[in-house]
């Protein structure tokens, strides 16, 4: 297996920052195409408009008070920040793992990866309200907070992303580099979504949260929704003949999604079996809980259980796992059910106050919602402008056979030592 | 051997034996007969059975649209419920004691205001859910079967008097019925509780208007766009 420095021998393709960008390619995209990129541009704009809004009238312009002090960004953060996890999970298979058949798919990974965590990231720095506060942020953090940690993680694990990227597409450093940064991205993933599970479990105050299972379950909806959604994109680039899969690949993705996607159906079980266990169970938790099953807000709980099992069960029959609709069918389900999943999980913390009064559910007003729909435009766009003009298309000469090459770095391997091979 | 009226031996008429167990059996036979009709003795607040209901007939949920004053006056007559409060005083005087419970008397105030913002039917709701606003901690006991939930008839004010908390009824009854004997069981001290405040309402947010109009024409072009990109895939499976 090699990797290879891009060239610039094709027209219309210009070479910035020792990448090939195919320009030429967006002259050449269909109307259908350039029809979505409008799409994509209004959502934008009314996003940017509703920040401006929210930057000049304050909070009053967000349904986010006192009682819910963090609204749909927060949901959204810890969604995309977990969607962002499906990359890491390829990309460390590929050269960590030497899981070959996932290389195809590791540029598209990485990129998604990365915007995903960006707009996480501008989600979170939307809900400063006054946005240059993330100076003050940065200058003096309260260490004993959690954000700072989290926060940070996140706008690092960005920029690994976007570098990892960088260095598979151009091939600088060769599979020694890639393999190194994947050591670096890995503590670095987890480091993040422990964290950002953190900023709920070191809650004491808000007894759902207040979990020791809440990490482990974390990393495993974010693990199963990433993989899920990497899964549905590469269906849409093989659609668009912008890369083209093995259906092994597919087939190795959606059951290692059946696998994680059990571990987080039996985790969320678990959980609350432990909160009713007759002989444990504690009022504010079962109280709590409660407004969860049968409350106001079962109609966003209750499809996380009903989506996720039926997204199971969809993929847990060995016959009809491999079909494309079957597969993209159960990653749509479990994408959206971990989406109500974040969702409840936000609200879990604020339902009932923490001297006990319910609060009236909280959904988000227009301008929350376009400006999260803005953000979630920009990582589409970021990802659709990248699917023209980025080689996203691992050459063929780099699916390589060589499963235990990572390793054979490990071991001293004076070819991929040297970089001799690319 | 004389004869009484009665046909008894006279002799054993004039036992005090006999006399004493007789007055006995004709007082219990009253009691018997008198207690299911009297109203509860003990609790002021005895009014409490469904004298009035059902509310609506006074309080009529209707306004009119002229006078802005309810649709149907109260009786002329009327003097008020007489209900006097003792223990749940505390909620305040006159009107404002009433509303901490019941819906408002321009609608219907048998119709009382649960803590989640819900109304609970007097004769027909669980009353209990109405307790847990103040009394949070007992009404979980409560729910839990401290208090034999599976009687039928057991529900706060089957026991509680709801108007005089301190007197329950001798045995549990259905709500409102007020026609039991009651006592005064629990003390005047109060035990130290915990309210759940109602619900706030929804925070009001403040779209501009500019930016409704802007965010509804995006949207429109956003749909159009959506279904002119969608609508060749379905025309085209369609066909197939």
């Amino acid at each position: 297996m090699t990797m290879t420095e891009a060239t610039t021998s094709q027209p219309g393709i210009k070479r910035f920052i020792g990448m090939d960008w195919n320009i030429g390619a967006l002259k050449s995209a269909d109307r259908r195409y350039w029809s979505f990129v409008a799409l994509l541009g209004i959502l934008i704009t009314l996003g940017v408009m509703a920040w401006i809004l929210v930057m000049t009238k304050g909070g009053t312009v967000m349904a986010q008070r006192d009682g819910f002090t963090w609204g749909i960004w927060f949901a959204n953060y810890m969604f995309y920040v977990g969607l962002a996890a499906g990359g890491l999970v390829v990309y460390a298979s590929v050269h960590l793992f030497g899981a070959e058949q996932f290389r195809p798919l590791a540029r598209l990974a990485v990129l998604m990866a990365g915007c995903l965590t960006m707009i996480a990231v501008l989600g979170d720095l939307t809900d400063l309200v006054r946005v240059w506060r993330i100076y003050w942020f940065a200058l003096t953090p309260n260490l004993s907070a959690i954000f700072v940690y989290t926060g940070s993680a996140a706008g690092i694990y960005m920029v690994i992303c976007f570098v990892d990227l960088w260095i598979l597409i151009t091939g600088k450093g060769g599979e020694k580099l890639a393999y190194r940064m994947t050591l670096i991205a890995l503590p670095l993933a987890i480091y993040l979504h422990t964290t950002t599970a953190f900023v709920l479990a070191l809650n004491k105050s808000r007894e759902l949260w207040s979990t020791a299972v809440m990490v482990p379950i974390f990393l495993t909806s974010a693990v199963a929704s990433g993989v899920a959604l990497l899964l549905i994109v590469a269906y849409i680039m093989q659609r668009f003949h912008v890369l083209e899969f093995k259906p092994s690949m597919f087939r190795s993705l959606s059951t290692l999604l059946a696998t994680v996607m059990i571990f987080d159906l039996f985790l969320l079980v678990a959980e609350i079996a432990f909160v009713y266990w007759p002989s444990s169970a504690k009022i504010g938790h079962t109280l709590r809980f409660s407004e969860f099953l049968t409350g106001p807000y079962a109609g966003i709980f209750l499809p996380v259980l009903i989506l996720g099992g039926t997204a199971f069960a969809l993929l847990s029959r060995r016959k009809t796992r491999h079909i494309p609709a079957v597969q993209v069918t159960a990653s749509a389900l479990y994408v959206v059910a971990i989406f109500f999943k974040r969702y409840t999980l936000m609200s879990m913390g604020f339902a009932i106050g923490t001297l006990g009064q319910p609060q009236a559910p909280y959904f988000p007003s227009l301008v929350e919602g376009l400006l999260a729909l803005g953000l979630l435009a920009l990582a589409v766009l970021f990802v659709t402008l990248a699917a023209k003009v980025l080689p996203l298309r691992v050459p063929e000469h780099e699916h390589g056979e060589e499963v235990g090459a990572p390793h054979a770095v490990a071991s001293g391997d004076p070819a991929l030592e040297s970089g001799a091979a690319l | 051997m004389a004869v009484s009226l009665w046909g008894w031996p006279e002799r054993i008429a004039r036992s005090p034996l006999v006399r004493a167990l007789l007055a006995s059996a004709i007082l219990t036979l009253t009691m018997f007969i008198l207690l299911p009709v009297v109203p509860a003795i003990a609790g002021q607040a005895s009014t409490g059975k469904l004298l009035f209901y059902p509310c609506t007939d006074c309080h009529p949920v209707t306004v009119d649209e002229v006078t802005g004053k309810p649709s149907h006056p109260i009786p002329i007559d009327f003097k008020g419920h007489g209900i006097v409060l003792e223990g749940h005083d505390v909620l305040g005087k006159d009107e404002a004691a009433c509303l901490t419970c019941h819906d408002d008397s321009e609608h219907n105030p048998g119709l009382l205001r649960a803590v989640d913002g819900t109304r609970i039917d007097v004769k027909t709701g669980d009353i209990a859910r109405l307790c847990q606003k103040c009394h949070f901690e007992k009404y979980n006991q409560f729910k839990q079967g401290t208090h034999g939930k599976h009687l039928a008839s057991c529900v706060a004010a089957g026991c509680h008097d709801p108007h005089t908390p301190q007197y329950i009824y001798v045995g549990p009854l259905a709500p409102f019925l007020g026609t039991g004997f009651q006592i005064k069981a629990v003390g005047q001290e109060r035990e130290p509780f915990r309210p759940i405040m109602p619900p706030p309402l929804p925070p009001a947010t403040v779209t501009p208007l500019w930016y409704q109009i802007v965010a509804g024409v995006g949207l429109f072009l956003v749909l159009v766009i959506v279904v002119g990109l969608v609508r060749p895939a379905v025309v085209e499976r369609l066909k197939r």
